[in-house]
């Protein structure tokens, strides 16, 4: 079993880090929530919609990043982006605006017609990140969003992530202390597919002392 | 109905925008006037039936190479993490992509029209035969688009793919040498589950509801299996 007991709760607006070392569960934790795997057992629910009883309405609440941050290679920015929107059931002039409105957000302006093949990992982070934000979910999920990038990036990366805080509630997950520690309001701990602890920023004044004493 | 029309537009572009479409339909199209002239010029005779099957052993062994890359590519660049955790059923994700690729054999066996208004202008062909030959394409490439997509969305790996559509399309095709060699009544099973057997009947101008029927069911069964593959994760 990859995941065992896990109760936890995220509340709305919050960003919440997922804590743990490659191979703990936070991946497939993630996927549970997106809807991409399905509990052998346990209840999952998102906004009040029960994610697998109510799987379309859960998905509706969310917007998802998978690690590997995938686009179509065959499409261009802003065409991969209104594609998404259109398959997250907007529709109408709708669609270019709210394109228009994540285009400018995460700076894509540049290469929106280029297509996303060509594009830097940091530019294809972007992309991700703008197709999961372009319905204007209450969940965001990224799962280890700064993977790959280069400090600049994570810098950028790390900013709109505490930007989207308040308006948006954002579950990330990563096996970096540091980046949850400068990005998270609250951090569970996760090992061996069991959530050791739950705990406050505000209230963790050393994350690595406190993880080594869990695991 | 809306999500398939904005997944079929997606899949007309990933058809489009490879180049495997236009060597597949460029190979076939080449095949297809090789064996035409070549028919036509030794037989002297107005009828499509050597096309007709030309173009059934083309669909076979072309098929693969269009459905291969389906469910297996969007798996292999998590691609299909996004179809499917946004809120759409299995369901539209599967039609949109059978009819990309259906659409795409259904617009090479149109290649085919030319031969049909080379007979007409310098001879008397018999329309009837002509007519349920394109249905028993038709038909058949139903069946064979819908079971490249059940084999593609079982791995990750394209080749093993086209090699799973290829082997069970081939294994359809000669059902009917193995059921001589069984016990009834497993023979009449397995002689049913014959493609050409089917598809031979309505070549030369027989049309059966129940070969209709063979190929339409086998189809929905198919993708009725990737539906219920892509929903289980």
């Amino acid at each position: 079993m990859a995941l065992a007991a896990v109760d936890l709760e995220i509340n709305r607006g919050e960003v919440f880090g997922l804590l743990g070392p490659n191979g703990s569960g936070k991946t497939t934790f993630i996927r549970l929530l997106s809807g991409y795997l399905l509990p052998t057992s346990g209840r999952l629910e998102i906004c009040g919609c029960d994610a697998v009883e109510q799987s379309l309405q859960a998905r509706r609440q969310i917007g998802y990043v998978p690690e590997a941050a995938p686009v179509y290679g065959y499409m261009r920015v802003r065409e991969f982006i209104t594609f998404m929107a259109r398959l997250r059931g907007m529709n109408g002039q709708a669609v270019p605006d709210a394109v228009d409105r994540v285009i400018a957000a995460l700076a894509l302006e540049s290469v929106a017609n280029k297509p996303t093949r060509t594009l830097s990992r940091g530019f294809r982070q972007r992309t991700a990140i703008a197709q999961a934000l372009v319905h204007d979910p209450a969940l965001l999920i990224l799962d280890e969003p700064v993977n790959g990038l280069d400090p600049r990036q994570i810098i950028e990366i790390r900013a709109l992530i505490r930007g989207l805080a308040g308006r948006h509630t954002v579950l990330m997950s990563s096996h970096v202390l540091g980046e949850v520690a400068r990005t998270a309001d609250r951090v569970g701990i996760l090992l061996d597919g069991h959530l050791r602890g739950v705990r406050a920023m505000a209230d963790t004044p050393d994350l690595e002392e406190w993880f080594l004493s869990l695991a | 109905m809306r999500m398939l029309g904005v997944l079929l537009r997606k899949e007309l572009l990933a058809t489009f925008g490879s180049p495997i479409g236009y060597t597949v339909a460029a190979v076939f199209l080449l095949v297809l006037g090789y064996t035409f002239s070549l028919t036509l010029f030794a037989t002297k005779v107005a009828n499509l039936i050597y096309i007709f099957h030309q173009m059934y052993v083309l669909t076979i062994l072309l098929v693969p190479a269009l459905t291969m890359r389906a469910f297996a590519e969007e798996r292999r660049n998590d691609t299909l993490e996004l179809l499917l955790t946004a809120p759409v059923g299995e369901i539209w994700i599967v039609l949109a992509k059978f009819l990309a690729v259906y659409g795409l054999v259904l617009a090479m066996y149109c290649g085919g029209f030319v031969y049909v208004g080379v007979l007409e202008a310098y001879g008397a062909p018999d329309w009837g035969p002509m007519a349920s030959g394109y249905l028993a394409l038709a038909c058949n490439a139903a069946l064979i688009v819908a079971i490249g997509l059940l084999m593609s969305s079982l791995t990750e790996n394209q080749v093993v793919a086209a090699a799973l559509t290829l082997g069970t399309s081939l294994m359809l095709w000669f059902a009917d040498s193995v059921a001589y060699l069984l016990p009834p009544p497993l023979d009449s099973v397995v002689l049913n589950l014959s493609l050409i057997g089917h598809f031979r009947p309505m070549v030369t101008g027989s049309v059966f509801v129940s070969d209709i029927g063979y190929f339409v069911s086998g189809a929905l069964l198919a993708l009725f299996l990737t539906t219920r593959r892509l929903a289980e994760r």
